[in-house]
């Protein structure tokens, strides 16, 4: 039986939260974005190159308050949350800005900032208020986190049902057999030992990181904090594993149910505080989804991502607008689907990208629409690191990205050293999206590489470094136009 | 489907990796990929009035009568001639002069006119694929138009700089309807303000003389003159530049499209024609058809930038009657006064 992914006393908690929030936000309403994404999605990139695009006002073409005139400026201001820290933009900028640009290094902890956004309302009667201010909160997280969320709605003996079938696949054996040469050593009725757990914990962690790297890439491996532990780090709350279910109830030192009682408590200390706090109270979300990333590892992990974003987006409290439900309940009526790194490939791929990432979503995006909100997808890169080219090859034209490649990438046995720029076919997309998620359908052969961040950026008048982006307006215009108008 | 392959961008040297040429299969022919997400406009609703073609019988009536009068204009010219030369000579060339001249002129008035209209049926067709773009998304096609677009305003020193600005703005675009929309923000924004100036100052003049003519008569022919005149200064404000039967079949399309989108149009401002006529009718009778005649022109006005912008209305909202309110209502006031 799935349970609700919040209990009575955080649903209390929310709506209390909300009708404060609705109470402040009389003035200067408070637009909360979530930004969903699994590790390596790039919402830390999204988020500096949003702030610093609204910040420095760059031409963004696409995002109509800006196009129209309409949109003054944008300030960051403090969050009124103060015991959080707030989310490192300036060290970002300088990370992809400074003199040897490089990719700001994947987040180990959540973090938010506000961005005030001052207008001038296009409706008549607002309008003639003068100017508008809108604020904007962002959250950024480690993305292993968001696979805890859907721990919420399943119990010990679900979970561990599922986390052992995943580990005893055909695939996983290399990796997982530690784990489970250990938990057959065991036996889970006989009473608690600490070191027990602690070794089924550990190989279990090992297993989960092994799972990650980039030639399997999977992505539906919970607990998210194993891979990043923080403080928590050896406390009883992370220091469990799944178990197969037992045929009788086990006593109350037993193995099992120390077990059992630590996942409740990594369930109530460190998952639903982060839900609760940050996701139960959206009003839009772009989900961006590195799907270049799995589809280099091919069909597994795939289907292993689709299910991933499944369970997460059902998380998710989406729904139609409603004034007066809105003031306790809060629903994302617009959710934008994004493909990331979509400059990895030639623009004339986007489409097939895009009906890929459509694929990978649909069952997200048809659950959206059927209780009214409303989804969009797109193919988006937020910083673009390559430039367009087409070069001749045995008389045939080829469409290719040119950039340069990160230190220790390789394409077929050339591995690059970080320094060379060249010029990538990245190979085809399937025409059919279907076929992506096909482990006998015909062999898709794809090689994306990672690029370094664009080397040489142009300057405006006051010095701001000029982020390349990928349909970026586009998406600003669908997730806040509306809110600016 | 081919491999995927990279190439150092200093010297391509293909020939050191020869084990990694590209290999093509022939592509399997399959399904469409179905787009499931647009941008779904609503198609601009724009009627393209279609002539009937004239019966066999009057064509060639038509016809018959229009080689009838050229061989009779002619001759009459072949004898003028004649008779010039008989008189004196040197009267003779000289009219000979005369009407090689009026020929010319004759047929470089007609290429005008054919190239006016020509022109005038190109921005129908812009439009409308325009509006194709704006729901197919598609990057080839909206790089396309800005092209022609930019071919259209090339001469047009007002809008230099937007036209840079649009050259600018749209090299690093993909999206065909991001283009079409920023072209549309960038270029037609100062037209539309300047036909929209156009439509209010001919409202005005109309109203005011229909307030103050002596004759129905003349206040009809006011506002025929004055929508003829609107319409074909808004045409040129778009790039269409109109001659003599450019303007009638401008007359024609803007009637076509009055008549039908008059009623939609009827539902968006009946109200404030109503309340607009029954205030001022107050004041004055003759007031209240000033402003009757004025949301006349101003319809007329609308229509006209419907039919001849080469860009459908989508970044920009479309003038509603009510945009032109106030300035009818401040000759209200100042009529009122008086």
């Amino acid at each position: 039986m799935a349970q609700p992914p919040a209990n009575i006393v955080d649903e209390v908690g929310i709506a209390l939260g909300n009708l404060g929030d609705a109470a402040t936000g009389v003035f200067t309403p408070t637009l909360r974005l979530g930004v969903t994404g699994l590790s390596r999605a790039g919402k830390t990139i999204f988020i500096t190159a949003l702030i610093h695009n609204l910040l420095t006002n760059n031409r963004m073409p696409g995002f109509g308050p800006l196009a129209d005139g309409r949109l003054i400026g944008a300030q960051l201001a403090e969050h009124p949350d103060r015991g959080m820290p707030r989310f490192a933009y300036e060290q970002h900028l300088a990370a992809l800005t400074g003199k040897e640009p490089h990719w700001p290094e994947s987040t180990r902890r959540i973090s938010q900032i506000r961005l005030t956004l001052k207008f001038q309302s296009g409706n008549w009667l607002t309008g003639m208020l003068g100017t508008s201010q809108l604020n904007l909160d962002i959250v950024d997280y480690p993305g292993e986190w968001l696979l805890d969320l859907p721990l919420l709605s399943l119990s010990f003996a679900e979970w561990s049902e599922q986390a052992l079938a995943r580990a005893r696949r055909a695939g996983s054996a290399d990796d997982a057999k530690p784990f489970l040469d250990a938990l057959a050593a065991i036996d889970s009725a006989k009473p608690a030992l600490d070191t027990d757990a602690e070794v089924l914990a550990s190989t279990f962690t090992q297993y989960l990181r092994a799972s990650r790297h980039d030639g399997r890439a999977l992505s539906t491996l919970p607990p998210g904090r194993f891979l990043l532990p923080g403080d928590m780090e050896g406390s009883p709350a992370l220091t469990f594993a799944p178990l197969p279910t037992p045929d009788q109830a086990q006593k109350h030192n037993s193995l099992y149910a120390m077990l059992e009682r630590r996942y409740e408590a990594y369930k109530s200390l460190l998952v639903r505080p982060f839900f609760r706090d940050h996701f139960a109270r959206l009003d839009r979300q772009i989900v961006l989804v590195d799907a270049l990333r799995a589809l280099n590892a091919g069909p597994e992990a795939v289907a292993d991502l689709e299910t991933a974003l499944t369970d997460v987006l059902a998380c998710f409290r989406a729904g139609s607008p409603n004034p007066f439900i809105q003031l306790i309940a809060r629903r994302i009526d617009r959710i934008l689907f994004a493909a990331t790194k979509a400059d990895h490939l030639h623009h004339a791929s986007h489409d097939r990208l895009e009906a890929v990432l459509n694929r990978l979503v649909a069952n997200a995006a048809r659950r959206a629409k059927f209780v009214g909100a409303e989804t969009r997808s797109l193919a988006l890169a937020s910083i673009r690191a390559t430039s367009e080219d087409v070069i001749e090859e045995n008389g045939e034209k080829l469409d290719v990205i040119v950039g340069t490649p990160e230190k220790g990438e390789r394409l077929g046995d050339q591995v690059y050293d970080g320094k060379t720029e060249i010029a990538l076919f990245p190979g085809d997309l399937p025409e059919k999206a279907e076929s992506v998620l096909q482990p006998d359908g015909e062999p898709v052969e794809l090689n994306f590489m990672r690029f370094m961040p664009p080397q040489k950026l142009a300057r405006t008048e006051h010095g701001d470094a000029i982020l390349p982006y990928i349909r970026l307006d586009r998406a600003l215009d669908f997730l806040l136009g509306d809110w600016l108008k | 489907m081919k491999k995927p392959m990279a190439r150092p961008t200093q010297t391509q040297t293909p020939a050191s990796e020869a084990t990694r040429a590209p290999r093509v299969f022939t592509p399997k022919p399959g399904p469409e990929i179905i787009e499931t997400f647009s941008d779904a406009e609503v198609l601009e609703l724009t009627p393209t009035p279609q002539r009937k073609r004239g019966r066999w019988l009057r064509r060639i009536l038509f016809t018959t009568a229009g080689i009838l009068v050229s061989l009779g204009l002619g001759l009459a010219a072949e004898q003028l001639i004649r008779d010039l030369f008989a008189r004196y000579e040197w009267l003779g060339w000289a009219g000979m002069v005369a009407l090689v001249l009026f020929v010319l002129a004759v047929m470089a008035l007609a290429v005008r006119e054919i190239a006016a209209v020509v022109r005038l049926r190109s921005l129908n067709a812009f439009r409308a694929e325009a509006a194709a773009v704006l729901i197919s998304d598609k990057g080839d096609a909206g790089r396309k138009l800005i092209g022609e677009l930019e071919v259209l305003y090339a001469g047009r020193a007002d809008l230099a700089r937007p036209r840079a600005a649009l050259d600018a703005d749209t090299k690093a675009m993909l999206d065909g309807a991001d283009m079409v929309r920023t072209a549309e923000r960038l270029l037609m924004s100062s037209l539309d303000a300047r036909a929209k100036a156009l439509t209010a100052a001919a409202a005005r003049r109309v109203a005011v003389v229909t307030a103050i003519s002596p004759r129905a008569l003349v206040d009809i022919a006011f506002v025929g003159y004055e929508s003829f005149k609107l319409a074909r200064g808004i045409a040129e404000l778009y790039g269409a530049r109109p001659g003599l039967f450019g303007a009638w079949r401008l007359a024609g399309e803007i009637l076509g499209h009055l008549a039908v989108t008059g009623g939609v149009a009827l539902g968006d401002s009946v109200v404030q024609q109503l309340v607009g006529h029954g205030l001022a009718a107050r004041v004055s009778a003759r007031l209240g058809e000033g402003l009757v005649n004025g949301l006349m022109t101003v319809r007329v006005g609308i229509a006209a930038m419907r039919v001849t912008r080469p860009l459908p209305f989508s970044a920009l909202k479309q003038p509603v009657v009510m945009d032109f309110m106030t300035d009818l209502a401040n000759i209200a006031s100042k009529g009122g006064k008086t």
